[in-house]
């Protein structure tokens, strides 16, 4: 694992002074309302070792032409072509309607393309037989505005059902989830319900499920759309350090903010099809 | 690795069943209520059919003979209906059994039973006839009665018995098209409610099936805990069912031996036995819960 970049420690909550409580609170609202340029000056950073828009040879995920009807006129994704490299992070923009979440239920086999192809490693997963798609989807992973947590469980619970459910052994669980609860930085709360937790927290519970299988790619369905500022920097934040571990990162939002500040690679959608596809994109109405 | 996989499945589908315990406890009671009535009316059409067996073996007729008859032409009769593939019995009744059935019968009435001795006996000597078929009797009688045996025999007649067996098999058959159609509405009604039930479970379990695809579960976690909890149904309502059905087993069949003058009704006929209902029971039980979860995931798991 890459350690170079380390989230910050999540602060003690047993305080009871609620002083210092308050102080705590203001002090992380400084921090973080910076961050939206900690993340900037990140970025600079590596700038030298951000990707190339995707070559050819390269391209890990190739959407080649395709389109989506549904009943007899309705083009959700109308002759989409693009391709993604190994270690992108994109952001999929475009106003609601525009065929982003279409897009992202092709991507995931949730949906067929009427037409075109898309490759995921070379190989035409619309062609995938249906006892496979499970191995597939565990290489997609996915998070949503919503959370999508299972209710009356705990964090450890959310995320060990992930890997159970994928007929893991309980040694491997055991092993493996709460590495996990620490990358996404909620150790301290490993045994809460899930009904206790803050929005932020409970996408990172969503991030660290997704993570269980290693996946090549990880898609975010406007992660940020439910999370209050402070939170939505944590998250882009998190998700920025699973991006330079290796994995893709698909991030669909509407938030203007973070696609500028992230200067990387933005695709535009409007109608069904691509507008604009740019390396250092900014948020385009 | 599979009884791992077979211990979460499993775990589900019972936090599954008992979160929904009423919808499950609906679908158990009907599932056990199917059984015990398919269990019950199978006994039924064993006990009629045993019962009917055994009056058809008493049902024979009895061919008197005049006193002027003599032996040899009895035992050629004798000959010529043995030697029909039609009959099954025909005993020779001398004077003397005649006497001594008439002695055993009027054993209690000294005046009656002294009526008759050795010496001054006017009971007839007969032949015992019983056929395959109770319905053969008749084919018997017109033979006995054509006028080749006019001079020798002095009476023919069936024992009333046959009237009754008629009657009984005409019950046993209503008992049987009866009961299977009970049984069927039965099957029908509990096929309606499990199906249903697993229906509802599927639908309050919706949420948690959309995380188990996007997470990319195995068919097997999908679909496992419902196909469990099909199967379950089928066997505690086998398991329960069992339980009621042999004690009424116990309770019901000395009495109806005695009522109908059976004996041991439960052993082996036809291979046939309590065993076999309950063994049939757990059977019928399982293939009605599987085919009911079955036919709902078809239907309304994607």
């Amino acid at each position: 694992m890459d350690d170079d970049i380390k989230l910050k420690e999540e602060p003690a909550s047993n305080s009871t002074d609620k002083v210092a409580e308050d102080k705590k609170v203001q002090e992380d609202a400084t921090n973080k309302a910076s961050s939206a340029s900690t993340v900037e000056n990140k970025v600079e950073k590596k700038q030298e070792k951000a990707s190339a828009p995707a070559k050819s040879e390269e391209a890990v995920i190739e959407f080649k032409k395709v389109s989506k009807t549904y009943g007899k006129n309705i083009k959700a994704v109308d002759n989409i072509s693009f391709k993604i490299a190994p270690g992108e992070f994109i952001s999929l923009v475009g106003p609601s309607g525009a065929g982003k979440s279409t897009l992202i239920k092709l991507l995931t086999c949730e949906e067929l393309p009427t037409n075109g192809q898309i490759l995921v490693s070379g190989r035409d997963i619309s062609k995938l037989q249906k006892k496979e798609l499970p191995f597939f989807r565990r290489k997609v992973g996915i998070i949503f505005q919503d959370f999508k947590l299972l209710p009356r469980k705990t964090v450890y619970e959310n995320i060990a059902f992930a890997l159970e459910v994928a007929d893991a052994k309980n040694s491997a669980i055991v092993d493996s989830v709460p590495k996990i609860i620490e990358i996404v930085g909620l150790t301290s709360r490993t045994n809460a319900m899930s009904e206790e937790l803050s929005g932020g927290e409970k996408q990172r519970v969503s991030i660290a499920r997704a993570l269980v299988h290693k996946p090549k790619l990880l898609i975010a369905d406007e992660p940020t759309g439910n999370l209050d500022p402070v939170s939505t920097w944590e998250i882009i934040e998190l998700l920025f350090k699973i991006n330079s571990q290796g994995t893709i990162v698909l991030l669909a939002t509407h938030d203007k903010e973070v696609v500028d500040a992230l200067q990387r690679r933005v695709i535009t959608m409007r109608g069904g099809k691509v507008i604009s596809d740019q390396a250092k994109g900014k948020y385009i109405l | 690795m599979f009884p791992l996989t077979f211990y979460r499945i499993a775990k589900t589908s019972f936090v599954s069943f008992w979160r929904n315990r009423w919808l499950s406890l609906a679908a158990t009671l009907i599932m056990i209520l199917t059984l015990i009535t398919i269990s019950f009316f199978i006994s039924m059409m064993l006990i009629t059919d045993r019962t009917t067996e055994s009056l058809r073996d008493k049902v024979d007729m009895s061919v008197y003979f005049n006193d002027s008859a003599s032996k040899d032409q009895i035992t050629a009769i004798q000959n010529i209906l043995l030697s029909r593939a039609d009959i099954k019995s025909v005993d020779y009744i001398s004077k003397e059994k005649a006497l001594e059935s008439w002695r055993a019968r009027n054993k209690e009435n000294d005046n009656i039973r002294d009526l008759i001795s050795e010496t001054d006996n006017p009971l007839p000597r007969s032949l015992e006839i019983k056929t395959q078929n109770p319905e053969d009797l008749e084919k018997i009688n017109t033979l006995l009665s054509s006028k080749d045996y006019q001079s020798l025999i002095k009476e023919i007649s069936y024992k009333k018995n046959k009237l009754l067996v008629d009657r009984l098999v005409k019950l046993t058959n209503f008992i049987k098209i009866g009961g299977w159609a009970m049984s069927m509405v039965f099957v029908l009604i509990s096929v309606l409610v499990i199906y249903n039930t697993i229906r509802l479970t599927i639908f309050a379990r919706s949420a948690e099936i959309e995380i188990m695809k996007l997470v990319g579960a195995s068919d097997l976690y999908v679909r496992g805990p419902f196909v469990f909890e099909g199967m379950g149904y089928g066997i505690i309502g086998a398991i329960v069912s069992s339980i009621i059905f042999f004690f009424a087993f116990r309770l019901i069949v000395p009495a109806a031996e005695n009522y109908l003058g059976l004996s041991n009704l439960n052993s082996n006929y036809l291979g046939i036995s309590l065993a076999l209902i309950i063994g049939l029971q757990f059977l019928i039980g399982l293939m009605l819960g599987t085919f009911c979860s079955v036919l709902a995931i078809k239907k309304h798991l994607k």
